[in-house]
């Protein structure tokens, strides 16, 4: 009779604790905490993008609320990034970890939470939205405009055309920046923002006008020396290496390993660069390519970050300093 | 007579206790002069290329580390080395094969699945432990040897 008793009051601890040490982690975690924090904690499981990537996706946000966003890596190693213009980069987190943000933004607009980690084939599909708003505005929030793309579109510039192959043409930027003192440069050839919407073959040209008794290899390579001037920086090409180089190679000679896989292959951007636009080449980052996996980067990196990674890619394409 | 049978036998000892001393303790001299080699390990999901890597002791290993799918790591055990890989950008390191005998080199980010099962391995010759081993077994034989035939000859 008691030895019956005892039996069933240890089966009934039994089953508390076994239903308790998960009910109560369940608890603190969706309960508890959120109860206990005086603002919002959104918990985001990041697996790679075959499995479904970020969830949730989408989060929204209230101008001037404080949220937490605690990512959790559930398969494999991700990093995770917000951008563009959040300096948020969490690095990597290893599965079973957590990386934790918590911002209070200040203004209305879209924003990207993105991994930066090269954890699967799809890896740069791996994105989600987070969406600050303004209770108290109508409407929906876009992209604020960017100058630069809405002149390419009025200008009905064809982001996708073919790139022209330069073939022959290899300037020795070194010896331009040598020969720069020699020439006379129109004053065209030394603002950036007229440079961003000429080819390097038509600032040739407008060098060639000016100087018609230098020797054209000279020019060119004046040339090369002026479209590459600025010498990278150490975080933009850790940015290129980090987001591009799987596909277009540490050099940008369209030879990174991911290559193979896209539907159409990237060229070397030194082939091309001598008949490309910068402005151009800044759109296809932003905007990405139609249907070619060249992803879009317009809503993970800034205008600046942007226009950086053109100037890059110009040192690559010339060779650096 | 018998004090003046022991005697040969105990010098006899003695030499025989120097010469399994001298086996086992003698650095053994390295026949080629150290020199630069120059490797490249290609890292997927989930294995090393080349899974096994065989360096002479004493040279210097320049490794160029690549990536062809994913992010993975390289961590190599008793030498304290980790790096981490992204595709299309080589790491490049260098260390000198200074302690001889089998390392693991292993990935140290998780990477799928199978992560916990890529795994190279470094060997770092001679193999002492299998070289000393070795010339033991021939002192012993040796020994035994000579033993059979002093007792025969008495
Ligand atoms: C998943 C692979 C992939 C990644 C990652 C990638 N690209 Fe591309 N990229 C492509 C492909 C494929 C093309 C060619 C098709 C096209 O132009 O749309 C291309 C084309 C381009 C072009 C146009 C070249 C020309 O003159 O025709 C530029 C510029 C470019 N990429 C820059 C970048 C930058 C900068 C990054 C990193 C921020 C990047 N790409 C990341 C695949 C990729
Ligand atoms: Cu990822
Ligand atoms: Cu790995």
């Amino acid at each position: 009779m008691t030895g019956k008793m005892g039996n069933r009051a240890a089966l009934v601890v039994l089953v508390l604790v076994l239903a308790g040490i998960p009910a109560s982690i369940v608890g603190y975690q969706y309960w508890l905490r959120p109860a206990l924090a005086d603002h919002r904690v959104v918990d985001i499981a990041a697996l790679v993008p075959e499995n479904g990537g970020f969830s949730p996706d989408l989060i929204r946000v209230g101008v001037g609320e404080t949220i937490t966003l605690r990512f959790a890596a559930d398969d494999v190693a991700h990093g995770i990034a917000i951008g563009p213009g959040l300096d948020i980069d969490l690095g990597q987190i290893d599965p079973g970890h957590v990386g934790e943000v918590t911002l209070t933004p200040d203004s209305p607009g879209v924003y990207t939470y993105y991994c930066n980690t090269w954890c699967s084939p799809n890896h740069w599909r791996m994105r989600g939205i987070l969406e600050v708003v303004d209770p108290t505005a109508a409407g929906a929030v876009g992209a604020p405009p960017d100058p630069i793309i809405e002149a390419l579109i009025a200008a009905s510039v064809d982001i996708d055309a073919k790139p022209q192959l330069a073939e022959g043409i290899s300037p020795d930027r070194p010896n331009g920046e040598q020969k720069l003192e020699t020439v006379e440069v129109p004053p065209g050839l030394l603002d950036p923002t007229w440079r961003l919407s000429h080819t390097p073959a038509e600032g040739l040209v407008a060098l060639q006008a000016q100087n018609p008794e230098v020797a054209d290899d000279v020019l060119t390579d004046v040339t090369a020396y002026l479209w590459s001037e600025p010498t990278p920086t150490v975080e933009i090409k850790e940015l290129f290496a980090k987001n591009c180089a799987a596909c277009h190679g540490e050099l940008g000679a369209g030879d990174g390993p991911a290559a193979t896989s896209t539907l159409e292959t990237p060229v070397a951007f030194a082939d091309v660069a001598w008949f490309r636009r910068g402005d151009i080449w800044y759109a296809k980052i932003r905007r990405g390519g139609m249907g070619t996996d060249m992803p879009n980067f317009g809503t993970l990196f800034t205008i600046e970050e942007t226009r950086l990674l053109v100037d890059y890619l110009w040192s690559l394409s010339f060779g650096e300093s | 007579m018998s004090e003046n049978q022991r005697r040969p036998i105990t010098a006899r000892r003695v030499i025989l206790l120097l010469v399994v001393l001298a086996v086992l303790l003698v650095p053994i001299p390295t026949f080629h002069t150290p020199h630069s080699r120059d490797v490249v390990i290609d890292a997927s999901q989930f294995e090393y290329s080349p899974p096994r890597l065989n360096i002479n002791r004493g040279d210097t290993v320049n490794v160029t580390l690549n990536a062809s799918d994913v992010v993975h790591g390289f961590f190599l055990d008793g030498y304290e080395i980790d790096s981490r890989v992204e595709p299309g950008i080589s790491q490049k390191f260098t260390f000198t094969a200074d302690r001889s005998g089998k390392f693991r080199y292993r990935c140290s980010v998780a990477c799928g699945p199978l992560h916990p099962f890529m795994i190279g391995e470094l060997v770092v010759g001679p193999n002492e432990p299998v070289w000393r081993a070795s010339a033991l077994a021939v002192v012993a034989a040796a020994a035994v040897l000579l033993g059979a035939r002093k007792r025969r000859m008495a």
